[in-house]
């Protein structure tokens, strides 16, 4: 990060991200996280006029697959969170559709497990 | 006869004719005289008059070249000042891009933007410096530009766009001018209502529709904003009235000195303002990034001749599909998965070596940086090692390549 504080004589970009998410706010926090997967909608390959630049290039990274949020980012070039930004605006619009990340499988009660395992080895060890 | 020359009142009477005709010659001359004095006193009268005007005009003058020079270079200062504080919080955006920060980041931001802008317009109406320089960028950037820079940007909507970009020249100076347009047509409508852009292509060049919904200005107004945006124009920060009306003064001087004209004198269809920009063709130039990739090869030599110009972040979005889009059947965008590309860069980055130096290795740290907060975080959440390192790796690859 240190690295890029350094371009010291140029000028920032042009758009400004705010205006890029339209003065939107962030998604609630459950919605997008960065391992989330999105793909584009299967009815929506044709990229509506209306979206903006940053819209349709989010939606034609999407096409044919799933994508990481994290990934998308990365592409992009812009803050993960005006990404996700992006992402649910165009998924409230019905141009992409998101896939959580699976859920953790609950994690099993070491205590019981030991006990498992001194049984077993009482048993047969 | 001779009974009157005896007369003595005869006599009497010459020598009185006589003095009088003396004293009128006297008189005449005297009066001539005071007359010439006079003409001399007028004459030297007008002479200091217009020395006096002059010399209050110089006086007047040279004020106003001073409050200008202390006005350009204070403004000067705020201006890099803000453009610093801009790197800065593009820098925080980056970093902190994943947290709930994000969100007021962005709104000092949005504020930081609005006064630079404020900056700027009084630097450009003492003539000052206008910003730094920018890249080439398409019209709908710079519209896009010119609204971040007003208080109430979510009001304005952008209805069409052209394909064009302006000039590296151009861009900052019409920003501006779209910007000030934008503040008096947010400004005088009621806060509910939408102003409207439309982007279209006329023979003279590319126009740019604003359209308020405002109360819409009256003759008096519109011949003052006419008399600014043409030719009387007040010269440096004096005469802009009290509170003082920056807007068509800094539009005024703008496209003066760009060559491009606005025009407000007509009515939107919504009963306010309609302002048009027209941009001339000299302005104009091909969009900055090619939105659907041409043939291959076409495009590497053009990013190539064009790197100086086009922007970063383009310039990073073309590497990508460049080097690793050997058939030119992918019409519609990129390859269907990004992704998969490294191994087709890997085998051609050889022949087409200049492709690789045009990301800055600041760029690439960052990126990775980037990166790595992410699958750090995704690792932090899923402790369970496989799915998300396998995620990382996909990921990777893909950064490797844009």
């Amino acid at each position: 990060m240190s690295d890029s504080d350094k371009q010291e004589h140029e000028a920032a970009e042009l758009v400004r991200p705010y205006v890029i998410t339209g003065g939107r706010h962030l998604p609630g926090e459950g919605q997008f996280s960065l391992i989330t997967l999105v793909t584009a909608a299967a009815d929506h390959q044709q990229r509506p006029a209306r979206l903006s630049p940053e819209e349709q290039e989010v939606l034609r990274m999407c096409v044919g697959g799933y994508l990481s949020v994290a990934e998308i980012a990365g592409h992009m070039q812009l803050p993960v969170g005006v990404v996700k930004i992006l992402l649910a605006a165009l998924s409230e619009g019905g141009y992409l559709i998101s896939r959580p990340p699976e859920q953790r499988a609950p994690v099993a009660n070491l205590q019981i497990l030991e006990e498992v395992l001194n049984g077993l080895r009482a048993k047969f060890g | 006869m001779t009974p009157y020359i005896q007369n003595p009142v005869l006599w009497v009477l010459l020598v009185l004719t006589l003095l009088a005709a003396a004293l009128v010659v006297r008189q005449r001359r005297a009066a001539r005289g005071l007359r010439q004095e006079i003409a001399g006193l007028k004459n030297h009268y007008g002479e200091l008059e217009t020395h006096y005007s002059q010399s209050v005009r110089e006086a007047q003058q040279e004020a106003e070249a001073e409050t200008r020079t202390a006005l350009k270079s204070a403004m000067r200062t705020l201006q890099g000042l803000a453009a610093e504080q801009q790197r800065i919080i593009s820098g925080l955006q980056r970093k902190y891009g994943d947290a709930v920060m994000l969100q007021d980041l962005l709104e000092i931001d949005h504020m930081n933007a609005q006064f630079g802008r404020r900056a700027q317009s009084i630097a450009v109406l003492c003539e000052g410096w206008l910003g730094r320089h920018r890249d080439v960028a398409s019209v709908y950037d710079v519209v896009r530009s010119a609204q971040g820079r007003i208080r109430h940007f979510q009001r304005v909507q952008i209805l069409s766009k052209v394909d064009f970009g302006l000039t590296s020249r151009a861009v900052e100076p019409v920003a501006l001018a779209l910007a000030e347009l934008l503040d008096n047509a947010t400004s005088y409508s009621s806060p509910d209502t939408v102003v409207e852009i439309n982007v279209r292509t006329v023979p003279k060049g590319v126009c740019i529709v604003v359209d308020d919904a405002g109360v819409g200005m009256n003759e008096e107004e519109k011949a003052r904003a006419e008399k600014l945006l043409t030719s009387e124009r007040a010269s440096g920060v004096s005469g802009l009235g009290n509170p003082p009306q920056f807007g068509f003064a800094v539009i005024g001087v703008l496209c003066e000195r760009f060559g491009f004209t606005v025009s407000v004198d007509s009515t939107s269809p919504y009963g306010g303002v309609r302002a048009v920009v027209l941009l001339p063709d000299e302005l104009l130039t091909d969009m900055p990034t090619p939105q659907e990739p041409q043939e291959p090869v076409a495009v590497v030599q053009e990013s190539r001749e064009r790197t100086p110009v086009v922007d970063t972040v383009a310039v990073a979005h073309e590497t990508g599909p460049d080097p690793s889009l050997p058939q030119p059947t992918t019409d519609d965008g990129l390859p269907r998965r990004r992704r998969k590309r490294p191994m087709a860069l890997v085998s051609n980055s050889g022949p087409s070596a200049p492709p690789a130096p045009r990301r800055r290795s600041e760029d690439t740290a960052a990126i990775m940086a980037a990166f790595k907060q992410g699958t750090d975080k995704g690792r932090a959440t899923h402790p369970d090692g496989e799915r998300s390192s396998g995620t990382g790796d996909a990921s990777s690859e893909g950064h490797e390549v844009s």
